[in-house]
């Protein structure tokens, strides 16, 4: 009879354990997935655009994306040699910078790497903005780097052939290649006066980014592995330059704190002198 | 205290690891979204309450251990508890509150519909092309040289496939072309990706636009090597109606 009282006394524990069980199966361990998104961090001071091995580069947090060959439209490629970027973002309120780093296992004059992104609200084609067939597609911002060139080149296309440079150049690109590593640092200021042409980047919202790699190594042909269509292309990803921090909610979460724990004193109280 | 209380207790506790752990392993199921969990663990307490305040007798029976516990009569462990609970409670609320009110780290949601409906001009459509075995074979070398780079042996795992965003359809999956018409393969192959409506979002589809590359008969002869090679039937009208 006692042993039945102590496991009658006990039962809440049992409780609070399964209880405990259930809430450690519902909370997701937080293991880092394939990246969907590139997050441009807010740093103070340089950026370090025209330095990819500047230490702040090492702040940045890593995101990594499948490439592909370009199977997409003629003329196609069926082995490539960027299988992934890695991509890193900051940005200091007014300029952005973007790095691609990615194995290469020779440097070639040829090598080349681009960033795209969609330009206003319009959604666009992945492919150059390429024309679809039940949606009014926009036009995409390219921006460009050559190693032979030592320079980035600011690009608008809206579908297959239409690939130009804009007349005003805004975008730099500054490659190094160390080790069999290419680390190449796109950048720009966020916004410009160009809305129809450039993308622009507001802090806290994201956008569309997509990449592209050339090998440019020479083949016995005397062309380059890799050109023009016949390159290394992901699809659309996401990119976000970090808002300045926010401390509201913390705020709101103190707030709520001091009513909960009001509620509960009233409460108690209450039913204190109730019974 | 325990009878009245623990009984809800524990039957929210199994309902709970039932629906986490036994409905996913169930034939034809799936594991149940988080909110809906929520859903059905909040019906199951409301349920509770209700039938534990059904009477006079009953009410007080199910609410007097509560209210004990909360002016912490008793003492002893449970007066830990109490302290406990008491001091849980606030640090929820402010966990919820600050969890609704700071900006999400994760990029904005994407509700793609995988089987959009086609234009009008490509429902219903039969395939015109004999469903000989020369047939199946020409339209099974047509998908290797065109259509394995990126869906690879019929499975969505083609060497191209790592990059792109939907990845290629796995037309082994009985939840592609399987509940299919042949007519609506002809259609996605014919204009690709670009075809979609916005619902299909085709700014991000890598499927080529064949029909600037294929005749209408080539599609369809790759359309049966599809399913042969996949070991599927296509949807029909008779099994549709």
């Amino acid at each position: 009879m006692a042993r039945v009282r102590r496991v009658g006394k006990r039962w809440w524990v049992g409780a609070v354990g399964l209880l405990g069980l259930c809430v450690a199966a519902e909370v997701q361990p937080a293991y880092s997935q394939q990246s969907v998104a590139v997050r441009a961090a807010l740093v103070k001071g340089s950026l370090p655009a025209d330095d990819p091995t500047a230490a702040a580069w090492a702040t940045a947090s890593v995101s990594e994306f499948p490439m592909s060959p370009q199977v997409h439209w003629p003329v196609r490629i069926t082995d490539v040699t960027a299988k992934s970027v890695k991509v890193r973002g900051l940005h200091d309120g007014t300029n952005v910078a973007i790095m691609l780093e990615y194995t290469d296992p020779s440097e070639d004059p040829d090598d080349a790497a681009a960033l795209e992104f969609m330009v206003g609200d319009t959604k666009a084609h992945f492919a150059h903005g390429q024309p679809m067939a039940q949606v009014e597609g926009g036009p995409v911002n390219i921006w460009y780097w050559k190693n032979k060139d030592g320079k980035g080149a600011d690009l608008g296309a809206k579908g297959f052939g239409t690939l130009k440079p804009h007349s005003h150049q805004d975008v730099k690109a500054k490659g190094v290649y160390q080790g069999g590593v290419w680390k190449v640092v796109f950048s720009r200021p966020l916004t410009t006066e160009h809305l129809a042409e450039d993308t622009q980047f507001k802090p806290g919202v994201f956008g569309s980014i997509a990449f592209a790699v050339w090998d440019g190594k020479k083949m016995e042909t005397g062309q380059p592995k890799e050109k023009g269509s016949e390159k290394a292309i992901s699809s659309w990803w996401y990119f976000r330059a970090d808002a300045p921090p926010d401390y509201s909610p913390y705020m709101y979460a103190l707030l709520a704190v001091a009513l909960a724990l009001g509620f509960e004193l009233v409460l108690v109280r209450r039913l204190k002198k109730g019974s | 205290m325990g009878g009245v209380l623990i009984r809800p207790v524990i039957l929210t506790i199994c309902i709970y690891l039932f629906l986490k752990f036994i409905v996913p392993i169930l034939p034809h199921s799936a594991p149940l979204p988080s909110s809906l969990i929520f859903l059905y663990l909040m019906l199951v307490m409301s349920g509770s309450v209700l039938f534990a305040t059904l009477s006079g007798e009953s009410k007080d029976a199910f609410f007097q251990p509560i209210l004990r516990f909360l002016t912490g009569e008793g003492g002893g462990a449970l007066g830990s508890a109490r302290y406990l609970v008491l001091a849980l409670f606030p640090l929820l609320v402010g966990w919820q509150t600050y969890g609704s009110t700071a900006s999400s780290d994760a990029p904005p949601g994407e509700n793609r519909t995988i089987h959009p409906a086609p234009p009008g001009e490509y429902t219903g459509l039969s395939n015109p092309v004999p469903k000989t075995p020369e047939n199946i074979m020409y339209g099974k070398g047509l998908y290797a040289s065109r259509c394995a780079p990126c869906h690879g042996n019929f499975d969505g795992k083609g060497f191209a496939a790592p990059g792109f965003t939907p990845p290629p359809a796995n037309f082994k999956d009985p939840t592609t072309i399987a509940m299919l018409q042949e007519s609506y393969l002809f259609w996605r192959i014919k204009k690709g990706g670009v075809g979609l409506p916005v619902e299909g979002m085709p700014w991000k589809t890598a499927m080529p636009r064949w029909e600037l590359e294929m005749s209408d008969e080539d599609i369809w002869k790759v359309i049966m090597g599809e399913y042969d090679g996949a070991g599927q039937k296509p949807r029909t009208w008779d099994e549709s109606e």
